[in-house]
Formats: structure tokens, sequence, C-alpha cells
């Protein structure tokens, strides 16, 4: 009974896991592989086939180390604005007595929803009256704006799972008001922080849609445009390809082993009724 | 008497010595928490809200993308006009076809891995922690990843169709007109079905044991178990999920663009990359906007279709 329980189980998640990692790992694979070996039809390459030469060779495309820069630098920029002014919000929302709460919340959550093609034109018209196309500061803006709603909703939830006592005794013992939410909730809510971080670096990491619009020049291009370029001009080079698309992925995996625990707590959170 | 009467009154507080707090002093503490909210609802309704309101302004006019600044109010003609346009239709079609489709077969698939996330059986967690890597990954690589595992002579999956002697089967994935639509539907399942999973299992675990072992003694099934106390208790959770991915699917230019590109033949055209191509490539910003208020008024019905239909749980 236990034996065919648990036989039942692992088939069964051989085949979701198949079917979610093997596309994948094919990937990993032929990125090592030569493009001969690739183009050979063979399965699992002979030992001499495996290199590292299209990841050398990635690197020296004229542009491709620029794009890993401009990513980086936009995302993370993303990232520390969005932490900073979501947990703001979210601070005043969780503690204050704010007039028309509700519909502060529902206006800020609502965009979340727009479609983003309907928000495209104007919004290129706004970032070309403010001179913002093709500027850095112009990406990161927009997409703090779509990942803002998210990391403000999520941490108004965490900060109101955290006592107000604490805050009432940090405050007797002489903590101001910005120190009560540096000092004190910042440390609790570290996971949702975390989380809420790492969802504004992914999104802003794999946009595609607004930086070909508000993108017009190698200066602020990143990885996503970068690749879509490769796939077209580089029609056969599927080493190079593989090779700049594992690259591209290596951050959010590196980023995702470190929140994965707390992932699914901060996206679902307050879901879960408890 | 006088004196009698007035010993009376209470002692009135001396007015030389009342405290009022300071105008600014008052003012700072009372909208501290405004000020608080103040940047985060500047960028989100500025950039958001405004452009929104201003998209749907200019569905009424002919604004194009080679002069911005020089429109004529032209009223409904852009509507009139995408009705009758037969691309629009069909987009239409597969966009509300690949939300429903994937959505439905997320949720079917979500919850059958759920439920074998759930067991304990030996090394677990390791499925766990790897379960939503595909969810983490740019849409541009997962696009890469199935266009290279379908590719025609050497892509994984042709080369196992024709070691198992399925040799016929084999084509180029993304480029035939009748398969084209189902492998952009996969990558929606490879994508998110990891995510509805462990949100499922993290409800499935929050429901009380007890429950079960009430239903075992009164001798329930397995079956009913699974559609009278597991279900019941995930209906809040499904909802959450089927909102947020109608909303992420209907809206959702990447995976098609990437991919195919809308082709081949329009088959897998969807109303995200067709309103984009009338207004990047048609420079039709006024046609462009009124698809886009299509899309947003069939998203509120769709939305308001799933809360119809899973919800409820307002009245619990």
């Amino acid at each position: 009974m236990k034996f065919t329980h648990r036989l039942i189980v692992y088939l069964g998640l051989a085949v979701f896991y198949l079917f979610l990692l093997g596309p994948m790992a094919w990937l990993v694979l032929s990125s090592f592989r030569t493009s001969d070996s690739i183009q050979s039809g063979h399965i699992w390459p002979a030992f001499s086939e495996f290199t590292l030469y299209n990841y050398i060779e990635a690197f020296k495309l004229n542009n491709f180390p620029q794009l890993v820069g401009n990513s980086i630098f936009i995302a993370t920029s993303v990232m520390l604005l969005v932490v900073f002014f979501g947990s703001l919000g979210a601070y005043g929302l969780s503690r204050f007595p704010l007039k028309g709460k509700p519909y502060l919340m529902l206006a800020s959550l609502l965009p979340q929803f727009f479609p983003y093609v309907l928000v495209l034109v104007p919004f290129y018209v706004l970032m070309s009256n403010l001179s913002l196309v093709d500027t850095h500061i112009g990406l990161i803006l927009t997409h703090t704006s779509i990942t803002l709603p998210f990391a403000l909703w999520m941490l108004t939830g965490y900060f109101n799972a955290i006592p107000r006592e604490l805050d009432q005794a940090a405050a007797i013992d002489g903590c101001s008001r910005f120190a009560i939410l540096f000092r004190i909730l910042y440390p609790i809510a570290l996971p949702g922080l975390v989380v809420a971080g790492f969802f504004a670096f992914v999104v802003s990491w794999g946009d595609y849609l607004f930086v070909s619009i508000l993108s017009q020049s190698e200066a602020t291009q990143t990885l996503p445009l970068g690749l879509q370029s490769f796939l077209q001009s580089l029609q056969v080079k599927w080493g190079l390809i593989t090779a700049g698309t594992v690259i591209a992925i290596i951050p959010t995996i590196l980023f995702f082993a470190v929140v994965q625990r707390r992932l699914v707590a901060g996206l679902t959170a307050g879901a879960v009724k408890s | 008497m006088d004196t009698k009467e007035t010993a009376f009154q209470p002692p009135k507080a001396p007015k030389a010595i009342e405290y009022r707090t300071p105008f600014l002093v008052r003012l700072w503490k009372e909208s501290f928490g405004y000020l608080l909210l103040l940047p985060a609802l500047a960028i989100i309704l500025g950039l958001n809200l405004y452009p929104t309101t201003y998209g749907i302004f200019t569905s009424f006019t002919d604004q194009s993308l080679l002069d911005p600044n020089h429109y004529n109010l032209i009223g409904l003609a852009n509507y009139f006009k995408l009705f009758a346009d037969p691309i629009f239709q069909l987009s239409f079609l597969h966009s509300v076809e690949l939300t429903a489709s994937a959505v439905l077969l997320q949720v079917l698939f979500g919850l059958i891995l759920a439920h074998l996330l759930i067991q304990r059986v030996p090394g677990i967690q390791v499925f766990r922690s790897l379960a939503m890597v595909t969810w983490v990954l740019p849409i541009i690589a997962a696009v890469v990843i199935f266009r290279f595992f379908t590719l025609p002579n050497y892509g994984l999956f042709n080369l196992v169709l024709t070691q198992i002697g399925l040799g016929q089967w084999t084509r180029n994935w993304f480029g035939d007109e009748n398969f084209a639509f189902l492998v952009v539907l996969l990558m929606h399942l490879w994508r998110n079905i990891p995510f509805y999973a462990i949100a499922f299992m993290a409800a499935m675990q929050a429901i009380p044991q007890d429950l079960y072992e009430a239903a075992r003694i009164d001798g329930a099934t397995r079956w009913h178990r699974l559609i009278f106390i597991t279900l019941p208790n995930l209906r809040y959770i499904i909802l959450v999920m089927v909102v947020l991915h109608v909303t992420f699917t209907f809206n959702n230019f990447d995976f098609v663009f990437l991919s195919t590109g809308g082709g081949p033949v329009n088959a897998t055209e969807v109303l995200p990359t067709y309103i984009y191509k009338q207004a990047w490539s048609g420079y039709a910003l006024g046609y462009a906007s009124a698809g886009g208020v299509v899309m947003l008024i069939v998203l509120v019905i769709l939305v308001t279709i799933c809360r119809r239909v899973i919800g409820g749980y307002q009245t619990e």
C-alpha cells in the first residue's frame, strides 16, 4: 500500500517535472555544445563536443556586455525604489488613519489590471514630453510604476500582521515615526520586503514590451531586447543564442534560490484565509 | 446666594495655560500618513491612471503616430471600424480562447500537482523548492527555450519523436498553422502551473486535519473528501489565482509577439499583438486605443464572471 502510493506520487511528479525542466535542461546542455554538435541531431553529445566557446563568443558580441550592464542597473534600481516607496506607502496605509483608505487602496491596485497596450501609447507621448524616452530614468520609472501596486498591496498586508503594541512600545521609548518604520517594522517584515524586491526585479529584468517602445538605442537596451534581436539576426547560431539565454537566466535563478522559501507566502499574502 | 450658586460651578481652566498645538506641527502630524503614501501614489497614478484615461480619450480621435499633436474628434468611428475588421474579430476570438483554455487547464493541473506536492514522500522538499523556477524566467527566455526545444531538424522534441518511431509527426511546431496556437498555450501552462500548484499547496496545508479525520470516521471516500472538504476550502485561493491569471493571460503580449509574432497567417494573433501592431507599425493611435478600450471592457466582464462563478466567498 505504502509502496504503491509512493510509486504513483513519484510517477506523477516525474511527468510534471519532465515537462517543466526538460526543455530548460536541453537549453543548458546545448549552450555547452559546439554548433556542429547541436546540428548533428544526436541527443547526447560526445565528451569532446563540450565547450565554453559559446559563452566566450557571446561576451564578444559588440553590445552584449552593455546589455547585461543596462539590465542589472535598471532592475536593481527598480527593486530599490519599489521597496523604498512601497514600504513608505504601506506604512502609511497600515498605521495611520487615512480618509477614504479603501479608495486609496483600490486606486493604487487597479492599474495592475489595465491592458498594457492601452497604456502604451499615451505613456510614450507622456515620456517624450518629459524627454525621458531612451533614458535609463524613463525605463526605471516605468518599471517602478508597473510593479509598485503589487508591492504596496503585499507590504500593507505584511505590516498589518505586525502587532501595533510593538510600535507603541517603541514610541513610548522615544522612537520617532520614521525610526519605527526603519528599526521596528523593517527587520520584522524583511521576508516581505525581499519578496516585493524580488518581484520588482524579475518583472523589470524580463520586461520586453515597455523597453521595446522606450528604448531606441543600444545605450538603454536590456537583455530581452538583445535576445530578441539575436533570435532574428543570428538565425542558425543557436550555440550563441542558448548561451546568451542562460546568462540572462542566471541572475533570476540565483535570486530565486535565496527567496524561494518566502516567495509563495509573499505572493499569496492574504489570499489564504487564516 | 450668589456665592453659593457659583460654588457649584466647575472651576474654569485658566486660559493663559491652555496649550494649543501650533498649526504647522498639527498639519505635519495629521498629514504624515498621507505624505508617506504620496510618492507611491504619485508614481502609480501619474504613470498609469493618467495614461489610461488619456488612452480612452484617444480612442475617440483619429490621432496618428506620425503627427500626434494634431487630431480630430471622430466619435465612435474607430469602434465601428474595429467591429467590422475581420482580423480584429479573429484576434478577439483567439484571446478569449487562449485565456479560457489556459486558465481552466492551469487550475486543473495546478490542483493535481499541488495534490502530489503535499504527499509526504522522501525528497518532496526538493520538488517543492524547484517548482516555481519556470515562473521567474524572463518570458523571452521561455520563448527561446520552447523554440529551441521544437526546432524542426535538431530540437529535442522532434528528435525524440523520430527515435520512438513517430518520425512523420516531426514538424516546425511554431511555423505550423494548426499547431502554433497549441504551442503558445503550452508555454502559458509551462510558466504558470507551478505557481498555481504552490499556492494551492499552501492553502491545502492550512485546512485543519480534523476535518479529514471526522470525514473518514463518517465513512467518506477519498473522492468525497476532495469534493466536500478540499475544494470548498480552496475556493478563495482559486478565485484569486483565476482573476490574476485571466488578467495576465488576456493582457499578455510577450509570449505571442516574441514566439510567432501573431503568425503563421494570423493563426496566433491575439488582441495585445494586433493592437500593438496597429499603433507602432500602422501608426493608427486612435484606432489602437479603441482596441485597448474594448480589451479593458472585456476584462472587466471576464473578471466579473469569474467572481460570480467561483465567488460567493464574501457571504461566508
